[in-house]
């Protein structure tokens, strides 16, 4: 039923009977992260005001009383802020790995796109109009922008055969352009909405419950099935586009929905937490420090890797940081960055020492 | 007489809760919410937008938004020392700004939460917590110190609120009385100094004082212009060049809070670097028609903060004559 194999780069291969195989080193980085991922979990139970953790957590499958304080803490305030930061940091990275494919440019992620500023400015847009507005729309508007920042911008490089330089390239200049169009509306705005918007700019888990879960559930179902789709795409688009046309691809139709995809898994991030920058270069770059994977392996690393990055940027704003205003893009970037450059430098001297 | 006691049996069971500790309310945003008839456990989610018209009529509050965990105030003025008076007891804190700590906040056992309309991103996490009651707090929607009249009502304190109120108005009515010239109808302008010039907004007890006495704010176009949306404290900022050609009948300028000097001669210092050679062209000053007010004190929406505002007026008119 399943075959150890050996694939062309000397590596060690598990080969199913179905057709579907992987390599063992990915499979080992893939339990390696989702233990890792756990243990985290584990102890951004326990960091709070109130004392418990994951012993009370267990038993309140056994039947065991908490106290009202232990229960809100564990269920109401801990458990949805692991699951929603996970969901989310998942979503970026997978939407930063899928667009470095497409654009062949290890640089690409969301906010270089200017996705993440098109969802962030049609939501402050809304915001300033309806303050009310429920989530759902909020959402729709997140979509709404990144769909509409996507649809100029393969209009602007002439459609889906472009090549992924010119995407990345105009990516930039939209962004520019939108990111000063959001500053301009911080500056200008009456300070207490700028403070309210800034609050949400500035990234915060302190949103995460239970319907921004039953919200973010259907998403990430739908992930999977991205995953298996695009996954199979990818390695073609990493050749570039005259490759991928010359294996059979029709770029000018996956393309462009290889784009909504990672328009969806950004603007469902930016509707959760405000926009996480980097996140979408930091995650597939550890990733494939970790483990070098392509295809369905390195969006599952990617996600994995998101995902206990942010679970992690929310643990030391919670536990190291108390009252200290540390937003989540911050500790992001302090615990993403280190990881980076020492994942770039140690892969610079693997190759030095290589050759 | 039998059908009179059954119908009084009656009402009093339809109107149960008329008996119970919670009475229903709308709030500024029309959401319904069950609050209690006199909170005693009442948490803000802006200190000096709703806290200190709260503990101006006398209520303790027991948590703010902004505070540290040691009570100490998130920037370098204390608005409860400066409007109030020192020696009251301070609220708890419960997170830094961007990211409230729910656990900390539940801890403080609040039975009322009162946040601005701006907060109605958070209502679902902090109604998790107490029953929440959003204040309208933007000039557009208050103006003066309407927003003390509303959360008054809201706590049970109409009565308190409305006898202080004439004891005020007793005083405007006094001072005016003194004044050498009639002030209805002159035009005021407060601008509140920090990197640049910004035009202060309408809720506060400084508007309120000097509405009372006769003022009617300058219609400054870009004011008006952007006012439809316009912040409490701040409505706008205004350019140097504009500001040089305004001529109001009354300015009032207010140095920023990080500044110690607060006064005249530091709200001088500040707007000549802004708006270099200030003094020797623009009509306020060279007729000696600028209030300089400290915004620690007035800025607030509470009587509190008018009858600061009266103060300072009196004693510049004093000073002027």
């Amino acid at each position: 039923m399943i075959r150890r194999g050996t694939a062309t780069d000397g590596l060690g291969i598990l080969r199913f009977k179905n057709g579907f195989q992987i390599k063992i080193s990915n499979l080992f980085a893939g339990l390696g992260l989702a233990m890792a991922a756990v243990l985290l979990a584990v102890y951004s139970l326990q960091i709070g005001l109130t004392k418990t953790g994951i012993s009370d957590f267990l038993a309140i499958f056994v039947g065991a009383e908490l106290s009202d304080a232990k229960v809100y803490a564990l269920i109401d305030v801990r458990l949805p802020r692991i699951l929603v930061g996970f969901m989310v940091g998942w979503a970026v990275a997978l939407s930063g790995a899928v667009l470095q494919s497409l654009a062949r440019n290890p640089l690409a992620d969301p906010g270089l796109f200017g996705f993440s500023q098109g969802s962030m400015i049609m939501i402050m847009l809304l915001l300033i109009v309806v303050p009310l507005a429920p989530k759902s729309l909020v959402a729709l508007a997140a979509v709404a922008g990144g769909l509409c920042v996507a649809g100029l911008l393969l209009w602007l490089v002439g459609g889906g055969r472009s090549s992924g330089l010119a995407i990345v390239l105009m990516g930039i200049a939209v962004e520019t352009v939108l990111s000063s169009f959001g500053t301009l509306l911080i500056l200008y705005l009456p300070p207490e909405t700028s403070l309210a918007l800034s609050e949400w700019l500035a990234g915060s888990l302190f949103q995460a419950n239970w319907s921004l879960i039953a919200a973010f559930l259907p998403l990430h179902g739908h992930l999977v099935s991205g995953i298996l789709i695009a996954g199979r795409l990818l390695p073609a688009y990493d050749l570039g586009n005259e490759m991928a046309m010359a294996l059979g691809e029709p770029v000018a139709r996956s393309q462009p929905l290889l784009l909504l995809f990672a328009v969806v898994l950004s603007a469902a991030a930016v509707t959760a937490v405000g926009p996480l920058m980097f996140l979408g270069i930091l995650a597939p770059h550890i990733a494939a420090f970790l483990s070098p994977a392509t295809g369905r392996a390195r969006l599952v690393l990617s996600g994995l890797t998101g995902g206990i990055l942010v679970v992690a940027a929310d643990t030391l704003t919670r536990g190291v940081a108390v009252g200290l205003p540390m937003p989540l893009g911050l500790s992001l970037t302090i615990i993403g960055v280190p990881l980076f450059i020492i994942a770039l430098r140690l892969q610079a001297l693997r190759k030095f020492q290589s050759h | 007489m039998r059908h009179l006691v059954f119908s009084f049996i009656a009402a009093m069971l339809v109107t149960g809760p008329v008996w119970a500790d919670e009475r229903l309310v709308s709030d500024d945003t029309g959401r319904e919410v069950l609050v209690p008839r006199q909170p005693d456990r009442v948490v803000v989610m802006h200190e000096p937008l709703l806290g200190l018209p709260l503990m101006d009529l006398g209520i303790e509050i027991t948590g703010s938004y902004g505070r540290a965990d040691d009570g100490s105030f998130v920037i370098a003025v204390d608005f409860i020392d400066t409007v109030l008076g020192e020696g009251r007891p301070k609220p708890r804190g419960f997170g830094p700004f961007g990211q409230p700590d729910l656990e900390k906040l539940r801890a403080l056992e609040p039975d009322l939460i009162v946040a601005t309309e701006l907060d109605a991103g958070k209502l679902d996490q902090l109604a998790s917590v107490a029953p929440v009651y959003l204040q309208n707090v933007s000039s557009a929607k208050v103006h003066g110190i309407e927003i003390q009249d509303d959360l008054a009502a809201l706590v049970g304190l109409t009565e308190v609120f409305n006898s202080r109120k004439a004891t005020y108005l007793e005083r405007v009515s006094s001072l005016r009385e003194t004044l050498p010239a009639n002030s209805a109808g002159l035009t005021y302008l407060p601008v509140f100094l920090t990197d640049q010039l910004n035009v202060v907004g309408n809720a506060s007890g400084m508007v309120q004082a000097l509405e009372d006495l006769g003022f009617i704010r300058l219609n400054v176009d870009e004011t008006s212009k952007l006012a439809a949306g316009g912040g409490s404290m701040m409505l706008m900022p205004l350019s140097a060049e504009a500001f040089g050609r305004l001529n109001p009948d009354l300015l009032v300028l207010l140095n920023s809070y990080t500044e110690d000097d607060r006064g005249e001669t530091g709200t001088r210092a500040k707007l000549d670097r802004i708006v270099p050679g200030w003094q020797q062209f623009m009509k306020p000053n060279l007729e000696n028609r600028i209030l300089f007010v400290d915004p620690a004190k007035v800025i607030t929406p509470t009587l509190a903060s008018a009858n600061h505002m009266l103060d300072a007026f009196e004693s510049w008119t004093l000073k002027s004559r």
